[in-house]
């Protein structure tokens, strides 16, 4: 994916509550694009920030299903159809002795499936992420509003974020 | 958490509705005249009836506390809000010494190892008198029955009288309990459906048998935990503490043991038919008979399939009544599991099932709702001072 230009104004929070309480503003503030960057789940900040859910369970599922299916149309294709083989005087066609092989492909393509959709949803694998500050990966929170989100005043939005009692607030010019 | 502030917390002393209690003295009434009438008209429809019911509500009691005892083991905080509720249904733990002596009384109308015939007739169940033995029997029992009744009383005690003195050190004595009943449970239990179940067909032996039978207490144990919360909840006895985040993360266990029956079902099955040996097919073979075949179908179909759609969408599982609803189901089908296990080996094979068996039936339920409904009278129905209740009532599943 192409790099997007996007310059914005990012706020670091020393603490996780305030982080939540100042992306509950930014929503009722009518922002739509902004960002929670927290080092850890902090519970709450789906809400606050107004995430909605992923939809990489559906990609799951049907990855599964897919599975479920080839797993049973090639098992039952090849020890039945192309290549029978008589194994202990069963049926070629043997649904039980099918089920472990239908079982793991329904696995790997459900878990192949995520990872893909994962990758494609976050466009990783990045190499080179933009970094608004180290720390946000051990002790630090931060609120990245993007410069093209609705209603984006700096001004404005600067001092909302000191009045939450941000530590920084400082313009990112690329992210 | 500032954001979460929880200011409608509460709970209340429960006191049952009149009408629950009628219904549980009814339920002991009826099934205690259809028992007794039974042992005097049709002996061996009473006896399997009383074992199939018995063998239900034991696991239930003792399905509910495998669930504290695993989350206190896992020092889990976001189960102590609903943890008094697993702990009511060890109330009826008490019941399975008298239930499981009774038993005994059966002989050989149940246990074809009780009699002498069969013993003298066949050299395969001869050479398992050495286990399969009255006194055996007896001693199993009684060791099973006291051993869980002990770490009941000891686990569960610790958690109520925490209420009142709140001393952590409960809670850390729990622990080591806990790890000591599980590895208990694990051999007893399996022997217990050795016992009663298995040895309806002496001949035959599957080995995964306890884990099958464990799989299926643990799911229908956690049927029971969900509606007892959202009864609770309904009802208006407790609010706050337990949230539909609870109740999301009770019903994904309903989800991974109904995967994990499945799975354990399946792992039988899957190697007495591919090794095809006549000692070990004949389990099968009876099931297979008779109208039972129909009856295997539907355990897979109703125990597994359905449940396991019915509950894979997130939103499903934060639904009350989608949740009773499938709750019901998995009790259902946890009577038909082992009723499945039981009868086939008795009236020639043939399915029969009617008003002896749901009268039975009555009978244990009775004593467990009675059970339930002491225990929630008595003692708080959220264990207030449990040091990780913070935690509990914080309890958030992301999306």
């Amino acid at each position: 994916m192409a790099q997007q230009q996007i310059g914005g104004l990012a706020a670091i929070f020393l603490d996780e509550h305030l982080t939540v309480t100042a992306a509950t503003r930014c929503r009722e503030a009518g922002l739509k694009k902004f960002d929670a960057i927290t080092p850890y789940p902090v519970h709450g900040m789906e809400e606050a920030v107004g995430i909605r859910r992923s939809i990489l369970p559906y990609f799951t599922f049907g990855g599964g299903v897919v599975g479920l299916v080839v797993g049973l149309w090639f098992t039952i294709w090849t020890s039945a159809y192309s290549w029978p083989i008589n194994v202990g005087g069963k049926p070629f066609n043997s649904l039980p002795a099918f089920i472990p092989v239908c079982f793991e492909l329904t696995i790997l393509f459900a878990a192949l499936t995520s990872l893909a959709a994962f990758g494609y949803m976050c466009s990783l694998p990045k190499i080179d992420p933009p970094m608004i500050d180290p720390d946000l990966s051990s002790h630090k929170f931060a609120i990245f509003v993007p410069s093209d989100d609705h209603g984006y005043d700096a001004g404005k939005l600067e001092q909302m974020f000191k009045d939450l009692g941000a530590a920084e607030v400082k313009k990112v010019a690329v992210f | 958490m500032a954001n979460h502030a929880h200011h409608d917390l509460e709970v209340k002393k429960f006191v049952a509705p009149s009408s629950l209690k009628a219904i549980a003295y009814a339920l002991l009434a009826i099934g205690l005249i259809t028992f007794v009438v039974g042992l005097m008209k049709n002996q061996e429809r009473a006896w399997t009836s009383y074992l199939a019911a018995f063998f239900y509500f034991s696991s239930l009691g003792l399905g509910g506390l495998f669930f504290v005892a695993i989350h206190n083991i896992a020092n889990s905080g976001w189960s102590v809000t609903v943890r008094r509720y697993a702990e009511g249904m060890t109330s009826f733990i008490p019941f399975i010494l008298i239930g499981g002596l009774v038993l005994v009384a059966a002989g050989k109308t149940l246990f074809p190892w009780m009699d002498e015939a069969v013993i003298a007739g066949s050299p395969m169940v001869a050479a398992k008198t050495g286990y399969l033995n009255i006194t055996g029997f007896v001693i199993r029992i009684i060791l099973f029955a006291v051993g869980w009744f002990l770490f009941k009383w000891f686990i569960v005690g610790n958690s109520i009288h925490q209420d009142t003195d709140g001393r952590v050190e409960r809670t850390l004595k729990n622990v080591g309990l806990s790890v000591g009943f599980v590895l208990f449970f694990a051999l007893s239990y399996s022997l217990f459906s050795v016992d009663l179940l298995m040895s309806l067909l002496p001949t035959w032996y599957s080995t995964i048998f306890g884990v099958y039978t464990f799989a299926g207490l643990f799911q229908s144990s956690i049927a029971v935990l969900s509606l007892i919360i959202i009864y609770m909840k309904r009802k208006g006895f407790v609010k706050g503490y337990v949230t539909h985040d609870h109740l999301h993360d009770v019903v994904k266990y309903m989800k991974g043991f109904t995967i994990f029956w499945a799975y354990i079902a399946f792992s039988q099955f899957l190697l007495i038919w591919y090794a095809n040996i006549p000692e070990e097919t004949e389990y099968y073979i009876m099931r297979a008979q008779h109208g039972w075949l129909g009856v295997s179908m539907a355990l897979i179909v109703f125990r597994f399939v359905v449940p396991f759609i019915a509950l894979l969408p997130r939103g499903l599982k934060r639904n009350e009544s989608h949740v009773i609803a499938v709750s019901v189901l998995v009790l259902i089908m946890q009577y038909v599991d082992i009723w499945w296990m039981i009868y086939p080996n008795f009236f020639h094979g043939h399915m029969v099932f009617g008003f002896w068996e749901v009268g039975v039936f009555a009978l244990f339920a009775g004593l467990f709702l009675i059970g339930l409904i002491t225990f929630f009278s008595k003692f708080s129905l959220v264990a207030v001072k449990d040091p990780r209740i913070q935690e509990a009532i914080n309890h958030h599943v992301t999306y």
